[in-house]
């Protein structure tokens, strides 16, 4: 006899825990009754199924305890710290509030700086904020057909 | 309607045992009939336990995947056309949730070994193994247990799968066939590849 199938023959001695099968008829029928299909078809089943790194993740907690305080304190820490951040980027100065809303009329300085000559030449590049270049903001007709100066392009001061 | 529910295998204790046939069992089964099935359950508990054991060397995930396979095998019970025996067909829900598990758990391989029989110790061939012969004689057999299944492990699961059904189980090819349905000259080639692997592997005690 070949000296594999005499080793494989080892396998056929290994048995489970005496008297297992005893109740093992009856815990499927259990289950069955219940409905109990949870563990492999359920959402969970299916989720750990899906991602065997999460049930690693939650196994890894189970067994060891102390790695599941360590990950609880860095959350918490983590939800401290945010607090107190939030606390302190409130914006309460109206320059950097005036700041993020030139930031948001962007497109418009972006449209004039690609077509200089749509612009009165004679009109100083803006430096600053430009509000009042911005058409969806200004309810003045536009005045072309007179050949009279175009309200949506009239020069403006900054002054600060 | 249903027939009317017979005492089973288990009420016949004070006669000869007459065996309810597959057929029967079955088809009061598919009627929804829990006794009958637990019946079945009985019957093929011990083989589809020992074969997903021996495909995942873990008497845990066996144990889970044997009671899941049964209770799939009852809610898919009303697919089962009567094409091949109840218990290949059983056999193949089996199989096919075994393979799927180990492919989905690849990276978490944790062996749970049964302990072996007392007749292991008796048995001549597994002896002659760990004779004083062998140039590992220092090996028990709790040891080649352990080596083996670490080997079987190494292997894939569709050639483990004919590993175990084959020289473990000792099902014919045509049976494997079914049971994994694939072809006879597959099933060959898978068993001489893995049985090669083996050798290779447990070469240190095949000598």
């Amino acid at each position: 006899m070949d000296p594999l199938l005499k080793l494989l023959t080892l396998k056929r001695h290994e048995v489970p825990p005496p008297g297992y099968f005893n109740n093992f008829s009856s815990q499927v029928v259990t289950r069955i009754r219940l409905g109990d299909s949870a563990n492999s078809e359920g959402v969970l089943g299916t989720m750990f199924v899906e991602a065997p790194g999460l049930l690693r993740f939650i196994q890894m907690f189970t067994a060891r305890p102390a790695v599941a305080g360590v990950f609880a304190s860095v959350l918490f820490l983590l939800l401290v710290v945010g607090i107190v951040y939030s606390d302190y980027s409130t914006p309460t100065n109206p320059e950097n509030f005036m700041q993020s809303q030139a930031e948001q009329i962007s497109p418009i300085s972006t449209v004039a700086s690609v077509t200089p000559g749509f612009l009165d030449q004679s009109v100083p590049a803006p430096s600053g904020l430009v509000s009042s270049t911005n058409p969806v903001f200004s309810f003045e007709p536009v005045d072309s057909q007179s050949g009279g100066q175009n309200s949506l392009l009239q020069p403006v001061g900054y002054t600060h | 309607m249903a027939d009317p529910i017979q005492p089973l295998e288990s009420s016949a204790a004070s006669e000869p045992k007459a065996e309810v046939p597959e057929e029967v069992l079955v088809r009061r089964s598919r009627r929804g009939d829990l006794t009958a099935y637990d019946s079945l359950v009985k019957r093929y508990q011990e083989r589809i336990y020992a074969t997903i054991y021996h495909m995942t060397s873990n008497h845990e995930d066996a144990n889970d995947l044997a009671q899941e396979s049964f209770i799939k095998a009852f809610q898919v019970i009303e697919s089962f056309k009567g094409g091949s025996s109840f218990y290949t067909w059983l056999y193949r829900i089996a199989v096919n949730k075994t393979i799927n598990f180990l492919k989905q758990r690849k990276n978490r391989m944790h062996m749970s070994l049964n302990d072996l029989d007392f007749n292991a110790e008796h048995d001549p061939d597994l002896m002659a193994l760990i004779s004083h012969k062998t140039p590992r004689r220092d090996a028990g057999l709790t040891e080649l247990q352990e080596k083996l299944n670490a080997a079987l492990m190494k292997l894939s699961e569709p050639h483990r799968m004919v590993v175990v059904l084959h020289d473990v189980q000792g099902q014919s090819h045509d049976e494997i066939a079914k049971v994994m349905d694939c072809n006879i000259g597959t099933v060959r080639s898978r068993l001489f590849y893995a049985r090669q692997q083996l050798q290779s592997e447990l070469a240190d005690y095949l000598k």
